[in-house]
């Protein structure tokens, strides 16, 4: 520093001392916020969540997997509805139970009744339901995207 | 006769230029060698005496650099075939196991050594604990030690998606989903490590890209720090001198006009201080000998299971089904057994309190008591809670690995494994 003035700051240094500072603070935080943010990606090459299945009458009653989107379809008499087979605790899928009441999973041993709703075990919040409804040429549409409570279904 | 083939060498202009010491024929040649070559510049010219004594940390933390160094090297070799892409991934490891030359040993001893490489550091953190090696001045290189024990949790951790097998798989879906838990930036912290919402491609070249070069090279780095702080805190940590007695020098009456005077000036931390000059050794040749018959020790220790047992390798990764039971590395049972009862205390508030409990241990704990005795019996109270947490962190290892079945039943290891009827549907 120039002309040190007993220890104290004098103008001068004062400025040059706050804008190199700023100016280092900034680029770090700039550069950090950067790279952080490219670690964010935009476009995501994963399936679509929303499901066109087969016609209603194609699936029996009673439950059936389908593995594309790793969710249950549930006929009862001319009612459809889906449930999350993707277990709300750690991710993994859930079979239906041998009683064929409810679901129960792999993993930690969650049990869900056949509404989706956690019997016992570490799930914290019970399996999704998502939409179903139809599409203009006859078709189910399951979309994950938009969830919907059991006891909502299509009628056919 | 190769002895003076070498020394030759070494007076030779090219020699000379190389390696500046020949094989050392006197105690200056010892001091000079310690501290003019690269390798050997890590020891300090001298060591004390108890540093050579096996029991006083049975080599751990060696053991645990030598087995980083040869992941390393079988990592590298490994990358010239393994391909991060979801539809050859698996592939690569069939044609490591049929059809690379050596390359299912080559697996093997990656496989191996990496959860040798787990247990050996957790030994090397026991051993610290039961001898006080932490305490001051040594309390930061403890937190560095911690830093390295994590390291080397997120490279078994990373490199266990790598095979794209359905272990690998569901281990990795069921470890993120843990990380979601974490409160408020759990779900972002979970969407960046996967680079989506599922494990997939983006996951893979995610976890590549950690496993060989981000972690390694943050590892390499905290391991030179680690080392380099072992000796300017001055060596392995030893309990207090006694006095020394009337016909014992003390250090600082050495002479101090002699060249390798300086070595043993008594100042700072070095090991030398307060030593009695007998209590010291040269490090070439005792310690350099007893740390390359360790290292041939270790190779040994990875290459004789890894010729007789192939590392795992289940089907091609499902995204359906998982397998029944899904477990977890058996490192992470321990966590996977509370995660089974709640993921947010299992999976977040459990791991992160016994984290910040060992990282700020060194600096809670400062009384100068036991250091560098086994299981002193001046600190009871910290040894016994120490040793609680760690029996109970090992008893639920143990439930995890052998006592859960399929649905995460218990289930005694000695009965039959009756595998649920699979009711895919």
């Amino acid at each position: 520093m120039s002309q040190p003035t007993d220890g104290k700051l004098n103008r001068r240094d004062f400025v040059k001392l706050t804008f190199g500072w700023c100016a280092a603070l900034f680029a770090t935080g700039a550069s950090a916020a950067a790279g952080a943010r490219f670690l964010i990606p935009n476009v995501l090459y994963e399936p679509d969540r929303r499901y066109k299945a087969l016609k209603p009458d194609d699936y029996p009653e009673g439950i059936t997997f389908l593995p594309e989107i790793r969710t249950f379809l549930i006929r009862n008499g001319d009612k459809l509805r889906a449930v999350s087979a993707v277990c709300t605790h750690l991710g993994c899928t859930v079979n239906p139970s041998a009683d064929g009441k409810g679901f129960h999973c792999p993993c930690h041993g969650s049990q869900f009744d056949e509404n989706g709703a956690v019997v016992s075990g570490p799930a914290p919040k019970p399996l999704p339901c998502p939409a179903v409804s139809l599409s203009r040429d006859g078709r189910l549409v399951i979309d994950a995207s938009q969830q919907v409570p059991p006891t909502q279904a299509l009628v056919v | 006769m190769p002895k003076r083939l070498w020394n030759l060498f070494c007076r030779s202009r090219i020699g000379r230029s190389i390696f500046r010491v020949g094989l050392p024929a006197s105690s200056l040649d010892r001091m000079r060698a310690a501290v003019s070559s690269f390798v050997l510049h890590i020891h300090p010219a001298k060591v004390h005496a108890r540093t050579l004594k096996f029991s006083t940390t049975f080599g751990l933390g060696l053991i645990s650099l030598y087995l980083f160094i040869i992941l390393s090297v079988t990592g590298a070799l490994l990358m010239f075939y393994y391909v991060p892409a979801t539809d050859q991934a698996y592939q690569s490891m069939k044609d490591l196991e049929f059809v690379v030359s050596a390359g299912q040993v080559v697996r093997n001893i990656h496989s191996w050594a990496a959860h040798l490489m787990v247990l050996f550091v957790g030994l090397h953190m026991c051993r610290v604990f039961y001898t006080a090696a932490y305490k001051p001045p040594r309390e930061f290189n403890w937190v560095v030690g911690l830093a390295l024990f994590l390291l080397t949790l997120g490279l078994s951790f990373t490199g266990y998606l790598l095979p794209w097998d359905q272990l690998a798989y569901w281990a990795i879906t069921v470890g993120t989903s843990i990380a979601g838990y974490a409160p408020l930036i759990g779900e972002k912290m979970k969407f960046i490590l996967l680079g989506g919402h599922t494990v997939g491609q983006a996951a893979l070249i995610r976890f590549y890209v950690l496993h060989v070069v981000a972690l390694p090279a943050a590892m390499a780095l905290l391991i030179a720090i680690h080392l380099w702080r072992v000796r300017t805190d001055g060596g392995l940590a030893r309990p207090e001198e006694p006095e020394p007695t009337p016909e014992q020098m003390p250090a600082a009456a050495l002479p101090q006009t002699k060249t390798y005077g300086l070595m043993e000036l008594a100042r700072g931390t070095t090991p030398s201080v307060g030593a009695p000059p007998d209590d010291l050794v040269f490090t070439w040749p005792h310690l350099l000998f007893r740390e390359i018959l360790l290292f041939l020790f270790v190779f040994a220790l990875v290459l004789v299971p890894a010729i007789l047992w192939n590392a795992p390798l289940e089907e091609i990764a499902n995204a359906v089904y998982p397998p029944n039971p899904a477990k977890a590395p058996w490192y992470f049972l321990g966590l996977q057994e509370l995660v089974s009862h709640s993921a947010f205390w299992g999976g977040v508030v459990v791991p992160g309190l016994i984290v910040t409990a060992l990282a700020v241990l060194p600096y809670l704990d400062r009384k100068p008591k036991g250091v560098g005795v086994w299981f002193s019996g001046e600190r009871k109270v910290a040894i016994a809670i120490f040793s609680v947490c760690l029996a109970t962190m090992l008893t639920l290892t143990a439930i995890g690995c052998w006592f859960r079945g399929p649905n995460w039943a218990l289930q005694a290891p000695w009965k039959p494994h009756v595998v649920a009827e699979e009711r895919r549907p």
